[in-house]
């Protein structure tokens, strides 16, 4: 069977793709520290700042992680055609259709496989699902780094409560992140297997394979 | 009744001494200049300032105690003789209808005049009928009196946020005051109790410059709840050096190291506790190894309980009352279920391969 390759996600989509991935893997290490520190240096005088180093890092991290979701912001009203919010969320009818036959090839209920230029239906819910999440997180978390601050506060009050509800939520959401991490893992390789379109390799060269109809 | 029927003995009096340095301990707490006690003392000792009220709801009366009480014996004394405390359930002479007959006096004569001070809760089911003093529920007395009010002052977490009758499942409907009076300005003073500071901070605020302090978004006086207890704590160098006390008792513990792991709260409560301490002796919970409870924050019965432990449980939903356990754990039950989930999906997957192969007896193709 041949093959034809088309350009699939711009070099603006692939950089907030590994920015956001690498963050998100940042991010939940230093948080799980942040939440309990299992070291403990015991010792006084030694010059090591291990709790302060670790916040460093997960500020750092945050705010890639914040440069990367204002990214796909962008790219989620002014991106290409794959990459705007409309192309891949259930509400067309041809992208309803797409949500139940994908559900249905993941499940093996069916050998049929639904092909998108982009992401399938089913796939853009979660990644939509995941950028609300990820805006939870940037609110909650500069809550917490800023709880002084005029603006942050009026924010935090109103939509999350007192601090404590911030950290709170802070953390549970840090636990969808880790399992969408797992299952997206899991997918892509499962799809990658099944369905010859280069997947995988898309989010790193851009191009993905659709099969020749001449 | 004025300040002068308790003043009687002797010992109630404050001297001259004490008073100055009354107002000068509340000029530091308010970040004021020397040069503006002498102001403070003058507002404090005018002839013009206004009475107060001092409304009991549903509380323990604790926060009145933490004023009074032997253990503060000079600021609670400057308190009562700087503020001309009109009526006040606990430390008034009169009783019954004079008392209330006292209350209907101040509020008419002093009508846009006076400062109420509310302590407790209010509770609002049913009618209010959980809290009534007089044969009139709270809901009632506080919908007469605060209107009245030049300002209203809500000591106490209760008062300001409802507290621990507000804890869930709040069976008496209590509130704090900020949701019942809408259209006179209110402070809020909370803690369990709030340090008299604070409180003496706020009147002579308001007595010498004729408003109130400025306040959060919480209606907390910037003054005394404008920092992280963390920011301002003793033990912040440990914390950041991660030097912890593991369990209370231990090496770290008698060391006076970081009270973070066994749930201190001071991360995400603002109070200036550590600035300035209680009792006249400098003391204040982390001081002496317990970790802080969050008791100034909005629903601190619910997210900061258990109090030595860093997170609110969750409740599972769906499974019945009362089932609660430990974040992480929840976590690692869903991923241990995903993890499951995803492998027989695998198997699934790699034995239709093998059935599939043996069929056809080649490598599968596109399934378009």
């Amino acid at each position: 069977m041949r093959y034809q390759q088309y350009l699939a996600w711009s070099v603006l989509l692939r950089l907030f793709h590994w920015s956001f991935a690498l963050s998100v893997v940042v991010l939940v290490t230093t948080g799980f520290y942040i939440n309990f520190p299992w070291t403990n240096t015991m010792l006084e005088g030694g010059r090591s700042f291990p709790v302060a180093t670790m916040f460093y890092i997960h500020f750092i991290a945050a705010f890639v992680f914040t440069a990367a979701i204002l990214a796909r912001l962008y790219l989620l009203l002014f991106g290409n055609r794959q990459e705007r919010f409309w192309d891949f969320l259930p509400i067309t009818p041809k992208n309803i259709a797409n949500l139940f036959k994908t559900i249905a090839n993941y499940l093996y209920i069916s050998d049929k496989y639904d092909r998108r230029p982009g992401h399938n239906t089913l796939a853009g819910t979660f990644y939509i699902v995941t950028f609300i999440m990820a805006l939870v997180q940037v609110l909650s978390g500069f809550y917490m780094l800023y709880p002084e601050n005029v603006v942050w506060q009026t924010w935090g009050l109103w939509l999350l409560g007192p601090l404590q509800h911030a950290r709170y939520l802070h953390y549970l959401i840090m636990w969808y992140f880790i399992l969408f991490a797992f299952i997206h893992l899991y997918i892509v390789v499962w799809t990658d297997i099944w369905h010859k379109e280069g997947l995988i390799s898309s989010i790193v060269n851009g191009r993905k394979f659709t099969p020749d109809k001449s | 009744m004025s300040r002068h029927d308790f003043g009687n003995e002797g010992n109630m009096r404050v001297d001259r001494r004490t008073f100055i340095k009354g107002c000068t301990m509340a000029a530091a707490a308010l970040g004021l200049s020397e040069t503006m006690v002498p102001k403070l003392v003058a507002a404090a000792t005018s002839a013009q300032r206004p009475p107060v009220v001092w409304l009991h709801f549903q509380e323990c009366t604790g926060c009145t105690e933490s004023l009074l009480r032997a253990s503060h014996p000079d600021i609670g004394r400057l308190i009562l003789d700087i503020i001309s405390l009109d009526y006040h359930e606990t430390v008034m002479a009169a009783a019954g209808h004079q008392a209330e007959q006292v209350l209907q006096e101040t509020i008419s004569k002093y009508d846009g005049k006076f400062i109420c001070v509310v302590e407790g809760g209010i509770p609002t089911k049913d009618g209010g009928i959980y809290c009534k003093i007089g044969g009139r529920t709270a809901v009632d007395i506080l919908a007469e009196v605060a209107p009245k009010a030049a300002a209203v002052i809500a000591i106490g977490t209760c008062a300001s946020f409802g507290g621990i009758q507000a804890a869930k499942p709040n069976p008496t409907g209590a509130v704090g005051v900020r949701d019942l009076v809408k259209n006179t300005p209110i402070i809020n003073i909370p803690g369990c109790p709030p340090n008299p500071i604070s409180f003496l901070g706020t009147v002579l605020h308001y007595l010498t410059f004729k408003r109130l302090p400025r306040t959060d978004q919480l209606g907390r006086p910037l003054f005394a709840y404008g920092r992280e207890i963390h920011d301002q704590c003793e033990r912040r160098a440990h914390f950041d050096e991660g030097r912890f006390v593991e369990q209370f008792g231990d090496e770290a513990h008698r060391q006076g190291f970081c009270l973070y792991k066994v749930g201190c709260k001071g991360p995400g409560t603002f109070s200036n506790c550590p600035a300035v301490r209680f009792n006249g002796v400098g003391a204040w919970p982390v001081g002496v190894g317990h970790g802080c409870i969050g008791c100034t924050e909005p629903e601190f019965w619910d997210t900061m309980t258990p109090f030595y432990e860093r997170l609110p449980g969750v409740t599972i939903p769906g499974g019945g009352k009362g089932i609660v356990t430990g974040a992480t754990s929840v976590g690692m039950k869903i991923l241990g279920v995903t993890a499951a989930a995803v492998g027989i999906h695998a198997a699934v997957g790699i034995g239709k391969r093998v059935v599939k192969c043996k069929k056809c007896n080649n490598t599968p193709d596109e399934q378009e």
